[in-house]
Parts: structure tokens; C-alpha cells; sequence
């Protein structure tokens, strides 16, 4: 195979596909839920990219020899906390104005 | 190349590309449930990802805490909001596009930059088990990030019920 070796560049590389993909999710759905599912694929993208610098990426010194996989779990915490809001938020919103879509959610409007 | 590296390029790219879909389908699909199926199928293909970098104790929490919990939450948060499912018209024209711009240039960039910055690799990759030492790292350097990620979620649980609760 002429191929290389898998390496960081490729999980980089893929990570931002996948950021990219994400962004274009959150941007351009107009149901607040699939911009929170939008958000969440982000959000993995970028926990790859923490990944494969723990493994790939020389640490200063021993201690920090897994920090890429710590970042990641406390951005996994986040997005769970961050999910159970952010939907209690949607589902209180839908009780209000019979709506979910983002462009009709203007009570703060002028 | 030897032969495990044969190997983890076949499950790279084979996991790459169902990412890859799954994400492009769950972003364009008109369908909540569908789109919701088709993002369980990608964050499967990161905790993959997450076995290929040796990172074992984040792909067993990735599949309780994101395929397990979160997409169940996010199932029931479609279930509990009808009329919603199939979207009417979907964004205006004008939003897509200029979306689709934002996020070409943020990933073009980004890919940009990861392929030419010089980084300092390590002479072998980190392949060792990691569970005892990420508990280790949690309790004693790490512990105030700990109690703090604790501290927040409880206290986004119970606003999450707060909020959620009929009146």
C-alpha cells in the first residue's frame, strides 16, 4: 500500500470535517434541537482532536502525559450538563409558544 | 507498513467515512429522528476513534455518556416537542448559504492549519492503559476541576428539572 501510516494529521483532519459539518448543522437548522444536536457533534470533534494530541504530541514532562484525555472527559461533563439545560430550555419554550424554531423565538425583539 | 498498521488504516478510514456521512446526513436531514439516528452513528465511530488513539476509558464513557444518555435525552426532548419533527420549510435560502460559507472557511482553515504546523510528535505513541492513571490524575491533580465538573452537574440537573417542571 502506498499509503502512510495512520498519524495525528489524519485524526486532525478528520476532526475538522467533522468541526466543519457541525458548524454548518448549527448555522443553518432552524429546529433548536438540531442545532443542540449540531452543537454535540462539535463538541466530539474537538474532544478527537484532545485525544490525538494526548497520544501523538510530545507532553512537557510526565504529569501532563494524559491531560488531552482529561480536557476530554470535562468537556464531556459540560456537554451533559450543557444538554439537560439546553433541552429542559427547549421543551419549557414548546409549552410557551407551541414552537421549537429559532427564527419564530422572538420575545426579546424590539 | 506492517500489519497492524494496514489494520488501523482499514478501521480508520472505514470509520472516517461513516462519520463523515452520518454527520453531512444528520446536518441535511429534514427528519429530527433521522437526523438524531444518523448523529448516534457518528459518535459511535468517535469512540473508535477514541480505541485507534488508546484511550480506552474515554470510548467506554463516550458510549455510556453520549450514545447511552445524552441521544436518549435528545430523543425524548424530540418525542416530548410534536409538530416539530418534520420542519416546514427549513432555513431560508440566504442562511444556508451564508452557513455554508462560515463553516467551509472555519474547516478549510482549520485543516489548513493542522496539516502545516510542525508538531512536536512523540518518538512512540501513547499506547498504555489509562483508566487507573486518569483516576489517579482526577484525585490529585486534577481534583478542583473534579469537584467543580461535579458542582456543575448538579447544580445543571437541578435547574434542568426547575425549569422543566409544569408549573
Amino acid at each position: 500500500m502506498a499509503l502512510a501510516p495512520i498519524g495525528l494529521q489524519h485524526y486532525l483532519v478528520l476532526a475538522s470535517m467533522l468541526f466543519g459539518i457541525g458548524m454548518f448543522g448549527a448555522l443553518s437548522r432552524s429546529n433548536a434541537v438540531g442545532v443542540l444536536l449540531s452543537i454535540e457533534l462539535m463538541l466530539n470533534a474537538v474532544n478527537i482532536m484532545l485525544v490525538a494530541f494526548a497520544c501523538f504530541v510530545q507532553p512537557a514532562d510526565l504529569n501532563t502525559n494524559l491531560a488531552g484525555q482529561l480536557f476530554a472527559i470535562f468537556i464531556m461533563t459540560v456537554a451533559a450538563a450543557e444538554a439537560a439545560v439546553g433541552l429542559a430550555i427547549v421543551i419549557t419554550v414548546y409549552r410557551l409558544r407551541h414552537t421549537i424554531q429559532v427564527d419564530e423565538i422572538d420575545l426579546l425583539k424590539g | 507498513m506492517t500489519a497492524s498498521d494496514v489494520y488501523v488504516a482499514i478501521v480508520f478510514y472505514a470509520t472516517a467515512i461513516t462519520m463523515v456521512v452520518g454527520g453531512i446526513g444528520m446536518v441535511l436531514s429534514r427528519n429530527m429522528i433521522r437526523s438524531a439516528m444518523l448523529l448516534i452513528l457518528a459518535l459511535g465511530g468517535v469512540a473508535v476513534m477514541y480505541v485507534l488513539l488508546s484511550a480506552d476509558f474515554l470510548a467506554i464513557a463516550q458510549l455510556l455518556v453520549y450514545v447511552g444518555a445524552i441521544m436518549i435525552l435528545m430523543l425524548f426532548a424530540i418525542m416530548l416537542t410534536p409538530n416539530q419533527v418534520d420542519l416546514p420549510g427549513g432555513s431560508p435560502q440566504a442562511q444556508r448559504i451564508s452557513a455554508a460559507l462560515t463553516s467551509l472557511a472555519v474547516g478549510g482553515l482549520a485543516i489548513g492549519v493542522v496539516v502545516t504546523n510542525p508538531w512536536k510528535l512523540r518518538s512512540v505513541p501513547l499506547n498504555i492503559e489509562t483508566a487507573d492513571q486518569i483516576g489517579n490524575m482526577l484525585l490529585s491533580t486534577y481534583v478542583l476541576p473534579f469537584w467543580i465538573a461535579s458542582v456543575l452537574l448538579t447544580v445543571g440537573l437541578i435547574g434542568a428539572i426547575v425549569i422543566a417542571r409544569e408549573e
